[in-house]
């Protein structure tokens, strides 16, 4: 059973009386473990396709299993229930709360999967040491780097232990060393079991993984390993 | 999500904007002082009537007044012998329901002592006077069974009679004192005590006095209490009476007042009935007399009062329903500025639900705190409506004003709160994300 079992997906736009094809059809499986790339220019279908993969979005057409769970014509409440059990995000903007100190950050998930504040707060503890931001609890997101920021982020994704892992262009708003910390952060995690997919419009990033899926026009393309 | 961590991030949103959160209260502390302030002032208002009502001898005192004979049975008038004290026993032993009966005579004399004298009017009376009249005592005591069955010259007098003949005497002092009534010595035997509505109370209190004009002017319905001269009815016959009719008895002599107490309001009518049975036998079925009861009057003040309380209740509601509006403004504000944390919190794996619950609790808790910030403005504009008007009556703020007031204002939080909330939940996480 995969992970991810996506057949003959397609989402459907309607902007005035034109629609907009973003997917097309689409056939895609990931199993657990993987460390999949999907990369395509700007404007391709890679962002609609990581959103019905991270559960933000629901299918026009076809079938999506996400770790066992028939999405194919989910409502936004059952998106939001396996979103928060299964799938962990990272942002290329980090998406942090501005007015949250890093602690309350992490443990954003939790709260939405109804733990008690004293485990939410162990949990999110462990995690923030996990991503070596252990001493930087109390601070707020502007006090930190960029770096700390993703890292953050990347702690937040991981603090409800998901199947799944999403970077949607993590490394865009870094520089390139910071940027090579993370992107050896998602390879770590992958070693250690997670199944990782990455977005981005890179090739040179996308070759760190071991699995690209090329979409173009909305349709795959190809797929090859790099 | 658990509400205790929805109202955690509510009061966290409140205190990081801590003056635009003052401005959207601030209707909401106005709408909460004043409907507590009207309330109280309200409840100042109706404890003050229905004190004044039960000094005046309550709704439980009904009088019984002569009348002109109708057209019909007009030829027959002579058959009626007016009210008499046979009345007064005739209500005592068929009429149950009337718990006191005060027949009185009455007339004006001539009281005097140490040299001061004046015309007052003096009334005989038996013991039940004291109770249907409301009596209390300062000094001494009222006329009793003994007084009255032996004729003796004991008197009661008021306040002002005290004032009048021995002025500076306390109550205390003029027990066992002797006064003139027609130059016919009588014994002060008890002393009432100065009977005055609450606001002459606090006037006097508050040292204003009682001389300038306009409140020269003001009626004051205890002046007759206050100067009660009230000696036994049978001493009142025999001494003032008797001589100007010698035809008269005691139990014909014709009354000039007949007043009973009801025993329990809440058998007005039939007590009212049952006076009337009694007085058709001993008037001879002869129409010439009625019952004036208080009904009327204090039913004009008890709607007063009502309309009091719904006018300001009226007023206060509306500047709550305002607040509320308030509230729905910032609210709708803060989360067009929210739309992105609202996103994220999507992203995370947060249900449409849990952001509306958070807005909703965010609301109330505005409108909450708002409330209470109002319970302590109403208490510093009770202050200062004492400063301004200290002879009016007093403001009374009770628990069930504020609980009620709060409650209003969390639900007006509430109500406010559903449409921002509603429009929150509905965001669709991608847009909400992608929003700058």
């Amino acid at each position: 059973m995969s992970l991810i079992h996506l057949d003959g997906v397609s989402k459907f736009y309607r902007v005035g009386d034109q629609e907009i094809r973003a997917l097309d059809s689409v056939d895609l499986r990931i199993e657990e473990g993987e460390f999949v790339s999907i990369i395509g220019p700007s404007g391709s279908g890679k962002s609609t396709l990581m959103h019905l993969l991270g559960c933000l979005d629901a299918p026009t057409s076809g079938r999506m299993e996400i770790c066992g769970n028939d999405l194919s014509r989910a409502s936004q409440n059952r998106l939001a229930a396996v979103r928060n059990r299964e799938i962990g995000f990272v942002f290329q903007a980090f998406n942090l709360l501005p007015k949250l100190d890093v602690i309350h950050n992490i443990e954003l998930p939790l709260v939405y999967s109804g733990l008690p504040a004293a485990e939410r707060r162990a949990r999110a503890e462990k995690a923030a040491r996990d991503v070596g931001l252990g001493d930087r609890l109390a601070n707020r997101p502007v006090q930190l780097s960029g770096g700390q920021c993703q890292r953050v982020a990347i702690a937040r994704a991981l603090v409800n232990n998901p199947r799944i892992v999403f970077g949607d262009e993590p490394t865009g708003n870094l520089d390139s060393a910071t940027g090579e910390m993370i992107l050896r952060m998602f390879q770590d995690l992958n070693a250690g079991g997670k199944t990782i997919v990455l977005v981005t419009h890179d090739p040179d990033i996308a070759a760190i993984s071991r699995r690209v899926v090329e979409i173009r026009d909305g349709k795959i393309r190809r797929e090859y390993a790099p | 999500m658990n509400l205790l961590v929805a109202l955690q991030i509510g009061l966290r949103e409140i205190a990081a904007h801590k003056f635009r959160s003052f401005l959207s209260m601030l209707g909401i502390v106005l709408g909460v002082s004043s409907l507590i302030s009207t309330l109280a002032l309200t409840t100042g208002i109706e404890r003050g009537t229905r004190a004044f009502m039960q000094q005046v001898g309550g709704l439980e005192y009904v009088s019984v007044i002569n009348k002109e004979i109708s057209n019909a049975k007009f030829e027959f008038w002579n058959l009626s012998p007016g009210r008499t004290l046979r009345d007064a026993v005739a209500i005592k032993s068929s009429a149950p329901l009337i718990s006191h009966v005060s027949p009185e005579l009455s007339f004006g004399g001539v009281v005097s002592a140490q040299g001061h004298s004046d015309r007052k009017q003096v009334r005989g009376v038996f013991p039940d006077h004291f109770v249907v009249a409301r009596h209390e005592l300062k000094a001494g005591r009222f006329l009793t069974d003994l007084d009255v069955d032996r004729g003796l010259r004991s008197a009661v007098i008021g306040d002002e009679i005290v004032t009048l003949l021995w002025p500076g005497s306390t109550a205390g002092e003029v027990v066992g004192r002797q006064l003139r009534i027609n130059d016919r010595p009588f014994e002060v035997v008890g002393v009432l005590p100065k009977y005055e509505r609450d606001e002459d109370k606090r006037r006097r209190a508050t040292g204003k006095s009682d001389s300038s004009s306009r409140n020269s002017r003001r009626w004051d319905p205890f002046r007759g209490k206050n100067e009660s001269i009230l000696i036994p009815f049978s001493t009142m016959f025999y001494e003032f009476r008797a001589g100007a009719f010698p035809m008269d008895s005691m139990e014909s002599v014709r009354l000039d007042g007949l007043t009973v107490r009801i025993g329990d309001l809440d058998k007005f009518r039939p007590a009212l009935e049952q006076i009337r049975s009694a007085l058709d036998v001993t008037h001879r079925g002869v129409d010439d007399f009625d019952l004036d009861t208080r009904e009327e009057w204090f039913d004009r003040m008890e709607s007063s009062i009502r309309a009091t309380k719904l006018s300001g209740g009226l007023i206060a509601t509306i500047s709550l329903v305002v607040g509320g509006i308030g509230i729905m403004n910032i609210m709708l504000a803060s989360i067009s500025e929210r739309v992105r944390e609202i996103g994220i919190r999507l992203a995370v794996g947060a249900k449409g639900q849990d952001i509306f619950i958070q807005i909703i609790v965010e609301s109330v808790a505005i409108a909450f705190i708002g409330g209470l910030l109002g319970v302590l403005a109403a208490v510093g504009l009770m202050e200062i409506l004492k400063l301004m008007a200290p002879t009016e009556n007093v403001p009374i703020m009770t628990l069930g004003g504020i609980v009620f007031s709060v409650g209003f204002a969390i639900l007006a939080g509430f109500f406010s709160g559903i449409y921002p909330a509603l429009r929150a939940s509905r965001l669709n996480p991608i847009a909400a994300l992608r929003y700058e």
